[in-house]
């Protein structure tokens, strides 16, 4: 029986009817925890975008809008997530504030991630160029040059660009006791 | 009975220094010249393959009579790599970070030349038990040398272990980052090999 054609194939078949069953069942029991681990690494990622000193962040809040930032145990800043309404959907943002309550940085999700801004023009909001003038900026200057503030909005793109000035600042208001900056701790 | 037992005792202490797989045979080099970037990562694989060469080696032991000889290769390589897809999952789910360094390395267990070498050699001959014992001492004898490997390569490049300062922070500062390189692994396999062909642990051939 071992050597004959007809078990040549069954055999084969057999084996592969067991190694795929098995593999389905392995699947299924670590499927929600790998989904859960790539989460985790994505949002990392995110966070260290806009902190990138930080090595550690611990969430504050139950809906993770609030991060404490650390470098080596050290607490450097907080950071934060937001999104609010943009032109083509909800525009989420992250942004990291420093010790002294001073943006670090900011970070717009990509197409990727599910941004819907138009091409070539509310997509620009990804851009260095329209981000890094964030940097630096406090509380109070968080507005649109059109609304009293100091933010320059990208051309054709004002919904764009006031989604995500007013997403970070409105946040950095509602969690203003949470965020901890120095002299008010 | 009173015989067969030394030579049972044999199948599990051969692999770890007799017929050392990597240092004695030369097989599996690959993983193990790039994956002992530390102690960690070398433990890590070395574990990994463990586990698919104990699970194959049993499971091809226990299906040998009922494997035709002309399809067993293509029976063993789909055994392999379900336990390598299974080590694969588990990894990412439970060990993530692990699973970030080692990457492309855990599905090329695959072809491991030690997994699919034992199952051809040994595990397709003898019995379930002595095959178990034969991938648990070639196991041994593997994760040793990578664990070996990793620690001295991150002692000496990295001044840690297991991610712990071990040397002090003058050489912590500009460690000889040579051992973690690939010629590193290289180099440091040379000295390893020349030292067991120095001591004939692997007798005298």
């Amino acid at each position: 029986m071992k050597e004959s054609k007809l078990w040549v194939v069954i055999s084969l078949f057999i084996t592969c009817c067991i190694a795929a069953f098995a593999l389905s069942q392995v699947y299924a029991i670590t499927k929600p925890k790998i989904d859960y681990q790539r989460q985790v690494a994505g949002l990392h990622t995110a966070l260290a975008a806009v902190m990138p000193e930080a090595n550690r962040f611990e969430p504050v809040n139950d809906d993770s809008t609030v991060w404490r930032a650390y470098a080596d145990d050290q607490h450097i800043g907080t950071v934060i997530r937001a999104a609010k309404q943009g032109y083509g959907g909800l525009v989420p943002v992250a942004a990291g504030i420093d010790l002294e309550g001073k943006i670090v940085a900011i970070r717009v999700a990509s197409s990727a991630e599910g941004l819907k801004e138009t091409p070539g023009l509310g997509l620009k909001a990804t851009e260095e160029k329209f981000r890094e003038q964030f940097k630096g900026k406090t509380l109070s200057e968080l507005r649109l040059k059109k609304d009293g503030g100091t933010i320059e909005a990208i051309t054709g793109a004002t919904i764009t660009s006031r989604a995500v000035t007013d997403a970070i600042r409105e946040t950095m208001e509602k969690y203003q006791d949470i965020i901890i900056i120095k002299g008010n701790e | 009975m009173s015989n067969k037992k030394p030579s049972r005792l044999a199948y599990l202490t051969s692999g770890i220094v007799k017929e050392n797989p990597t240092l004695i045979l030369m097989i599996g080099l690959c993983p193990t010249l790039a994956t002992t970037v530390s102690a960690r990562d070398g433990l890590g694989m070395g574990l990994a393959a463990s586990f698919v060469l104990i699970g194959s080696n049993v499971v091809v032991s226990a299906v040998r009579k009922l494997v035709p000889d002309s399809v067993r290769i293509p029976i063993f390589i789909i055994i392999i790599s379900t336990f390598v897809t299974i080590v694969d999952y588990l990894m990412q789910a439970y060990q993530p970070g692990l699973y970030r360094v080692l990457g492309v390395f855990v599905p090329l267990i695959v072809v491991n030349c030690i997994i699919l070498g034992r199952a051809e050699a040994f595990a397709y001959k003898h019995g379930i038990f002595d095959s178990l014992l034969d991938g648990l001492g070639k196991s041994i004898g593997f994760t040793l040398v990578l664990f070996i490997m990793g620690t001295i390569r991150e002692i000496v490049g990295n001044g840690t272990f297991f991610g712990q300062a071990v040397t002090p922070a003058w050489y912590r500062s500009a460690p000889m980052l040579f051992a973690i390189f690939p010629p590193g692994a290289f180099f440091l396999i040379g000295l390893l090999k020349a030292l067991v062909n120095k001591t004939k642990l692997g007798g005298n051939k």
